[in-house]
């Protein structure tokens, strides 16, 4: 009987988180959904009003949201791409390679270090930084950001997942006559691919994600990113409520998408070493 | 190929883990390195197949000095502990890896890996993943692997020892004629002195890094260099009496005989199968006690106390004595070793 009850307790308490996540994100949905007149009817209409899709169109093609959607897309694809391979082969060489005085680890540690201040901190010095660069308003200067923000998250996920990797089958490798970098590709990185695609959807979250660095690098429609485009709408005399809700519902598919598409990954990935295989 | 070590070194910081070693092997043949676990052994595998590098001294394979050759220019082969299969390739692919990175076209790859699968009668297991397979399968891809080309030498890291007993004994015979047909020179790391016999052409035995003797199975057993080797090879192991040689004769607790070599303090070494149990007295023989006896099968261990020393001797598998009974020994004296006590070519313990 007690076994009836642990399970009416788990899933009230499954069910009750659940209600928690998804109702702002129904919420979301429904007034991108809704006429302005029914957005903010009292009592609130949950369930019945009259859908239109005229918001979408307001956002999609009267504004510049696509174009947004675009550089958002461009940004975190190319940043996670660059973060992976650079903190990749970072994080081979610091599990791997032992450096005299221990500095394999210090490298690591200092690495890491570079996450602990608050991101607020580096937003003046980046501005400056990309001013004499002559890279405010580019796709680049957030690329460039975002890579090397993600960076020390990617060394240490993966970190971990190399050292999971039994040693003998690269040098078996080396021995079979392979480079080091050949053993990396055709032997190490299959084995951690769980891993891999775990770390990737991360970093395209915080990528996707990202507010501050977007709002202050950039100020040109061309070079907006959806978040800092979305929070625009928020303007002294009016706020869009429909507009914002339109995109914050697009935003939110790629990732979805994304993530689903990884789920299989995500799950081995993230308990990668739990269990040996 | 011929591979020569000279003057080998290895240290980890402080700790000399491989000693001036020298070796020559010649090409073609089955060389085994024997010792206790960490005596050195696999680091020297190591550092001969690049996978450590040599703090001091000089590694040849034929005539090329291959101390800065990274590995996977020196074209040898290895057979791990682990086997090391790519977990996430099937065994085809994983016996072909060698081939395909040196970029062989895919038909000759496909026509090798075949070949090399009927030689080692997996032809069956061609589709499968590693994980799949039992251990003597493993091992025998792992060996597939290997051979599939025609490297400079097999290095062998204890390839056997993670098998049951059983398939031991086969694998290592099919070890055996596989090198005796394909007279590539091995070299075979292995603590188990049982393999190090039957497989070796020379025997290098080792201790703490340090090269003990270097010789024919046969004279590694039959004349071993030091009281180590002695004692390491052979099984059950030599028994060992202190004591003094004093005008022609060898003087131990209890046990007293003429020997033809000058004198000192000594130890006595002599074989189990050397010393004789007899059930009734005999002229010179040596009474003793018997401790226990052990039926093998084919024979008989007894375990034996003469005075304080602790005896193992080999009897017929007839032999029948009671615990704590009296018999004698006669010992074949002429078989005896006598290695000086100060152990001067012993590795300081």
């Amino acid at each position: 009987m007690s076994h009836g009850r642990t399970r009416i307790t788990r899933t009230t308490v499954l069910l009750v988180a659940l209600v928690a996540a998804l109702t702002p994100v129904y919420w979301m949905i429904t007034i991108s959904l809704k006429i302005e007149s029914d957005q903010f009817a009292y009592p609130p209409k949950w369930f019945s009003f009259t859908p239109t899709l005229q918001h979408y169109y307001d956002a999609f093609v009267t504004r510049s949201f696509a174009q947004y959607l675009l550089t958002s897309a461009i940004v975190a694809v190319v940043s996670t791409a660059c973060a992976l391979v650079i903190g990749t082969l970072a994080a081979y060489a610091l599990t791997r390679f032992r450096l005299p005085y221990n500095l394999d680890r210090k490298l690591s540690l200092w690495i890491l270090s570079t996450r602990m201040f608050p991101a607020i901190v580096t937003a003046v010095p980046l501005f400056l930084m990309m001013r004499d660069l002559r890279l405010l308003n580019t796709k680049a200067s957030l690329i460039v950001v975002y890579t090397a923000f993600n960076l020390p998250f990617v060394v240490w996920m993966m970190r971990g997942f190399f050292a999971e990797v039994p040693r003998d089958l690269e040098e078996a490798a080396l021995v079979d006559g392979d480079s080091r970098l050949g053993a990396l590709v055709r032997v190490v990185l299959p084995l951690v691919s769980p891993g891999l695609a775990a770390t990737a959807v991360f970093c395209l979250i915080v990528s996707w994600n990202e507010f501050l660095f977007a709002l202050v690098l950039t100020q040109t429609d061309a070079a907006m990113t959806l978040p800092v485009g979305i929070a625009g709408r928020v303007t002294q005399y009016e706020i869009k409520w429909g507009v914002m809700s339109a995109a914050g519902a697009v935003a939110m598919m790629p990732i979805l998408v994304f993530a689903l598409a990884m789920q299989r990954y995500l799950v081995r990935g993230l308990s990668l070493g739990a269990v040996k295989g | 190929m011929g591979i020569r070590f000279q003057n080998v070194a290895k240290a980890f910081g402080d700790t000399k883990v491989v000693d001036d070693l020298s070796l020559e092997i010649a090409d073609g043949e089955f060389v085994v390195l024997l010792g206790p676990s960490g005596c050195g052994k696999t680091t020297t595998l190591r550092m001969l197949a690049g996978l450590e590098t040599v703090s001091s001294g000089e590694i040849y394979i034929g005539d090329q000095r291959i101390n800065d050759v990274p590995t996977q220019q020196r074209d040898l082969a290895m057979v791990f502990q682990s086997y090391a299969l790519y977990p996430h390739m099937s065994i085809a692919e994983n016996i072909a890896y060698p081939l395909r990175v040196r970029k062989l076209p895919r038909d000759e790859r496909e026509k090798r890996v075949a070949s090399v699968a009927k030689l080692l009668e997996i032809e069956s297991l061609l589709d499968r993943k590693p994980r799949q397979l039992s251990g003597g399968e493993r091992q025998r891809v792992a060996l597939a692997r290997a051979i599939v080309r025609e490297p400079r030498a097999y290095l062998m890291d204890e390839p056997l020892s993670n098998l049951d007993a059983r398939l031991r004994v086969q694998m290592r015979g099919e070890l055996k004629r596989l090198q005796h047909q394909l007279g590539t020179t091995t070299i075979y790391v292995t603590h188990d002195q049982a393999e190090a016999m039957t497989l070796a052409s020379r025997v290098a035995v080792m201790k703490k890094g340090r090269l003990q003797q270097f010789d024919t199975p046969l004279n590694i057993y039959n004349r071993p260099a030091n009281r180590f080797v002695a004692e390491f090879v052979g099984s059950p192991s030599m028994n060992f009496v202190e004591g003094t040689i004093d005008r022609g004769t060898f003087v131990g607790a209890e046990i007293k005989f003429p020997v033809n070599r000058s004198g000192g303090h000594v130890t006595m070494g002599i074989r189990p199968e050397h010393i004789h149990v007899l059930t009734q007295p005999q002229d010179d023989a040596i009474p003793a006690k018997v401790y226990v006896t052990e039926l093998m099968g084919n024979e008989t261990f007894v375990f034996l106390t003469v005075g304080p020393h602790k005896l193992i001797a080999r009897a017929p598998a007839d032999f029948r004595a009671e615990v704590e009974s009296t018999v004698w020994l006669r010992l074949e004296v002429e078989k005896a070793h006598f290695f000086p006590k100060e152990k001067s070519t012993d590795y300081p313990e």
